[in-house]
């Protein structure tokens, strides 16, 4: 679906600013509701995220000793901003991209690491031994699922022969999903989104029972609030770009519904269902397992490609 | 950052949400490696030994039970078989049978507890939130028989207050095949979820020697393979009626003390439908005198955390001259300092509680109010020190 | 039973040589009253003869009763029991210290679990513990008075709130 609005009211309102937030927080809302469910608890009402987020922004914002100030202040926009930049490049609601050009998969990919980044530079920047601990493993973390989250993105990528985003989207919805076309690509994108994501399994970063809240132990008020947006709408990203890659593509808004929340739910359910992982453990699933398997797959497509499989 | 010291320290504790009760504890680290760790207890003291020698020993049988919320009945019976050893008093079996039913119905409520903070220190929190639903099934049973879901009170000075009617029985075993079933999906967790047991599997390993030299007890040290329990070594109540099978594991680590308290609470289910079905008859309670005669005695009970000793004495009159005691969660907090060494920093939650440590056992002694002064630690390389010097 | 009055043999005989006094007052329990310099032969004879383990110390304060006659006030001592678990057998070594040589040496050379329980002694009951390697409070505050011991009867509560302290 194409839809032609002036530049500013797309970056602000729709597809991207407001409206990618309050989707973030629905998707937030959701998110926690069916773990909620999933492990036999009430789980919140549909406002409370915004609540939250409302309450948050509301509320005094304590800056730590021992910080650099301007940088304390400046971290938690940059996070929500990266992350309303990559919403730019990317199908949200199933309408074209507010903006498309050749090569912006890499564009959105960077300024979702560019959010996880200024989430360690945040608990680095501070003296707390939580954030401190938390900043190393968020880094660390990332240091691990990037290239195989990266690599099972560029399986359809090479499949499509494009890295531009929208072009994928609508390759994907004309040939068979490439769920079934690429499997592994597909286990590996999720179980890398998770990473991405913080969640469980991979919380270690912010593994309450060790760390309190890991890198943003310090963050209170509007700070942390910035930071949770910027989550919410790295969530609602994440789930848009594997399915649109994965999932036949997003072609109107009630696909993307449909197709993202079936993804929502996978991923509480897998959520749900595991301990945590130490972050050596972490580390080691995904240099050992997760880069082996997207590169097999990546093998996988080009020999299919040149072979002229169904690939 | 370590004020002292160029060490980089996590403090856990006193306010932290790893622990719902306050005990400091400081875990050096190097990068996620632990490399030493002190523990600091005390922050909640509340003078029950002292209090003991002021009240009367009917009083104190309340006062004893209040020493921990999780095992109240074991306390309050660890009290009162002393105080009718003391009195020579023989307690009707009915009354025993009773004591004993409760005790092993808490003994679950206190495994499936700590079952879910245990998975939750793991960060598996669906395990966590289905333990403790299925926890509310004892809860309700023991509100059933007493009307309290934690402080029961069953025990009387020469007795026990409630009866368990037909119907009551007929409750409980409802209540207890339902457990029974659920255990058994836990047990399935805990020996076959990948993550679990890769969180739990040679982490915090003990072996016999080490648990008998650091003086583990109970749970933490039967996983060790250390077949130590007061039910059978020293039968009170009517367990040698109703004996209960020491419940051991050899692996010694994390692993092994989920497997013998799941295991543990199968046998106390066991242990409470063979109560049921051969109840003795006869009276609840038998009179038990105002002023006990001196003496001293001591009363050993085992606790769901192990062997809980009372040290009673008595000087003849209305109120005790002295009431010792000594809990479970104490022996085994040195097995934790000296397994933390090597492990990994997102160990220690789940290491901490591996012991199922219950700082209302810890603290009871005696406490004015907090101190504003930095804290004394007890040094890890202190304990070592002497541990390599002395033990020759 | 007959295990249990087995091994309470076994103890009264490793034990005969250092006894001031044995008795039972209850058919599990054997007490040995000890004199102080023997304890630690004592605690060594009945650990290389692997008997049991240290359960715990438990101290008692015994304040002097008034004499009847004079007007000055007996001593009063304090008894340190070291109780010794193997089975359902509960062996007691029974130390008896006057106030004015509240010490014992510590046993926690040889039994490492006894470290905390002394440390607890001596904070609780001002009973001098030689050689325990430990300093600092366990439970008591950080600011609680020194020469204060709570669990002796002599102590009845700070009568005004104590400097430092939030409140007594």
């Amino acid at each position: 679906m194409n839809l032609s609005l002036p530049p500013i009211l797309a970056l602000l309102v729709f597809p991207g600013g407001l409206f990618l937030i309050a989707g973030g927080l629905i998707y937030q809302w959701a998110d926690r509701k069916l773990v909620a469910r999933f492990q036999n608890r009430i789980g919140p009402r549909f406002i409370q995220p915004l609540a939250d987020t409302l309450k948050l922004l509301a509320k005094e914002e304590i800056t730590p000793v021992g910080v650099h100030k301007g940088l304390f202040f400046a971290l938690p926009a940059i996070a929500l901003a990266a992350a309303l930049t990559a919403g730019l490049y990317i199908p949200l609601f199933g309408f074209q991209p507010a903006s498309s050009f050749r090569g912006d998969l890499i564009i959105a990919l960077y300024a979702l690491s560019v959010l996880t980044l200024t989430m360690g530079v945040a608990g680095a920047n501070t003296i707390s031994r939580f954030s401190l601990v938390g900043a190393t493993r968020t880094l660390t973390q990332l240091f691990s699922y990037e290239a195989p989250f990266l690599l099972s993105l560029l399986g359809p990528a090479i499949a499509a022969g494009t890295w531009q985003i929208s072009e994928i989207n609508t390759y994907a919805g004309q040939n068979l999903w490439l769920m079934i076309a690429q499997p592994i690509g597909f286990v590996v994108a999720m179980i890398g989104l998770m990473g991405k994501l913080e969640l469980p399994p991979f919380d270690a970063p912010e593994a309450e029972t060790e760390i309190v809240a890991g890198a943003m132990t310090e963050y209170s008020g509007r700070g942390f609030a910035l930071f949770r947006l910027g989550k919410d709408v790295e969530l609602i990203i994440g789930l848009t770009l594997v399915s649109a890659f994965y999932l036949g593509g997003l072609a109107n808004p009630l696909e993307f519904v449909f197709k993202t929340l079936a993804l929502l739910l996978v991923l509480a359910l897998l959520q749900t269902a595991f301990a945590r992982l130490r972050i050596d453990q972490t580390v080691g699933l995904w240099w050992r397992a997760g880069a082996l398997l997207a590169v097999v797959q990546l093998i996988a497509i080009v020999l299919g490609r040149n072979l002229g499989s169904i690939f | 950052m370590a004020a002292d010291t160029n060490k980089f320290v996590i403090p856990i504790g006193p306010q932290h949400p790893a622990l719902k009760e306050p005990a400091n504890f400081e875990f050096w680290v190097d990068g996620e490696i632990v490399t030493g760790a002190s523990v600091r207890l005390g922050y909640v003291h509340r003078g029950i030994e002292k209090g003991a020698e002021a009240r009367t020993w009917t009083q104190n049988l309340y006062l004893m039970e209040r020493i921990c919320g999780i095992c109240s009945h074991v306390h309050a019976t660890a009290y009162t078989l002393g105080v009718e050893k003391l009195a020579g008093v023989k307690v009707p079996q009915r009354a025993n049978a009773i004591r004993q039913l409760m005790a092993e119905l808490e003994r679950i409520h206190s495994h499936m507890l700590w079952l879910g903070v245990a998975a939750h220190e793991g960060g598996f929190d669906t395990l966590f939130m289905y333990s403790w639903r299925d926890r509310e099934t004892v809860m309700d049973l023991l509100e059933k028989i007493s009307g309290n879901k934690v402080h029961y009170s069953a025990n009387l000075l020469g007795g026990v207050k409630f009866d368990i009617t037909s119907e009551l029985a007929a409750e409980i075993h409802k209540g207890l095949d339902f457990l029974e079933e659920r255990n058994h999906f836990y047990m399935k967790v805990v020996t076959t979820d990948e993550t679990f047991i890769g969180r739990t599997q040679d982490i915090g390993t003990m072996t016999t020697e080490k648990a008998e030299f650091l003086g583990a007890i109970g749970p933490t040290a039967r996983a060790s393979g250390v077949a130590r329990d007061i039910r059978v070594d020293a039968p009170y109540l009517i367990y040698d009626q109703f004996p209960v099978k020491v419940m051991t594991h050899t692996s010694g680590d994390l692993h092994g003390r989920f497997i013998v308290r799941i295991n543990e609470t199968f046998e106390s289910i066991r242990i409470i439908r063979e109560i049921l079905d051969h109840m003795p008859q006869g009276e609840l309670t038998t009179r038990v005198p105002r002023r006990i005669p001196a003496g001293e005695v001591v009363s050993r009970v085992e606790a769901p955390r192990g062997e809980l000793l009372y040290f009673i004495a008595s000087n003849g009159s209305e109120k005790p001259e002295r009431v010792k005691v000594r809990t479970p969660s104490l022996c085994n907090w040195s097995t934790v300092l000296s397994l933390a060494i090597g492990l990994k920093l997102a160990d220690m939650p789940m290491l901490l509680s591996g012991i199922d440590p219950c700082f209302s056992c810890n603290d009871r002694s005696i406490s004015l109010k907090r101190g504003q002064q930095g804290p004394q630690v007890w040094s890890w390389e202190k304990l070592r020190q002497y541990g390599i010097e002395y033990y020759r | 039973m007959a295990s249990t009055i087995g091994s309470l043999g076994a103890a009264e005989a490793v034990l005969k040589p250092f006894a001031k006094a044995i008795n039972r007052p209850q058919p599990e329990r054997l007490e040995v009253s000890i004199h102080p310099d023997d304890l630690l032969a004592a605690v060594r004879a009945l650990v290389d003869e692997s008997w049991g383990y240290l359960s715990a110390i438990v101290g008692l304060d015994r304040p002097g009763q008034p004499v009847t006659q004079g007007e000055s006030q007996a001593e009063g001592a304090i008894d340190v029991l070291y109780l010794f678990c193997s089975g359902a057998a509960v062996v007691t070594l029974r130390i008896t210290l006057p106030y004015s040589q509240a010490a014992i040496p510590t046993i926690s050379g040889i039994t490492p679990t006894a470290m905390l329980y002394e440390w607890e002694l001596r904070e609780m009951l001002g009973v001098e513990v030689i050689g325990l390697r430990v300093t600092g409070h366990l439970i008591l505050a950080d600011d609680w008075p020194v020469g204060v011991y709570p669990l002796r009867k002599s102590f009845t509560g700070f009568n005004q709130p104590v400097a430092g302290a939030e409140g007594a």
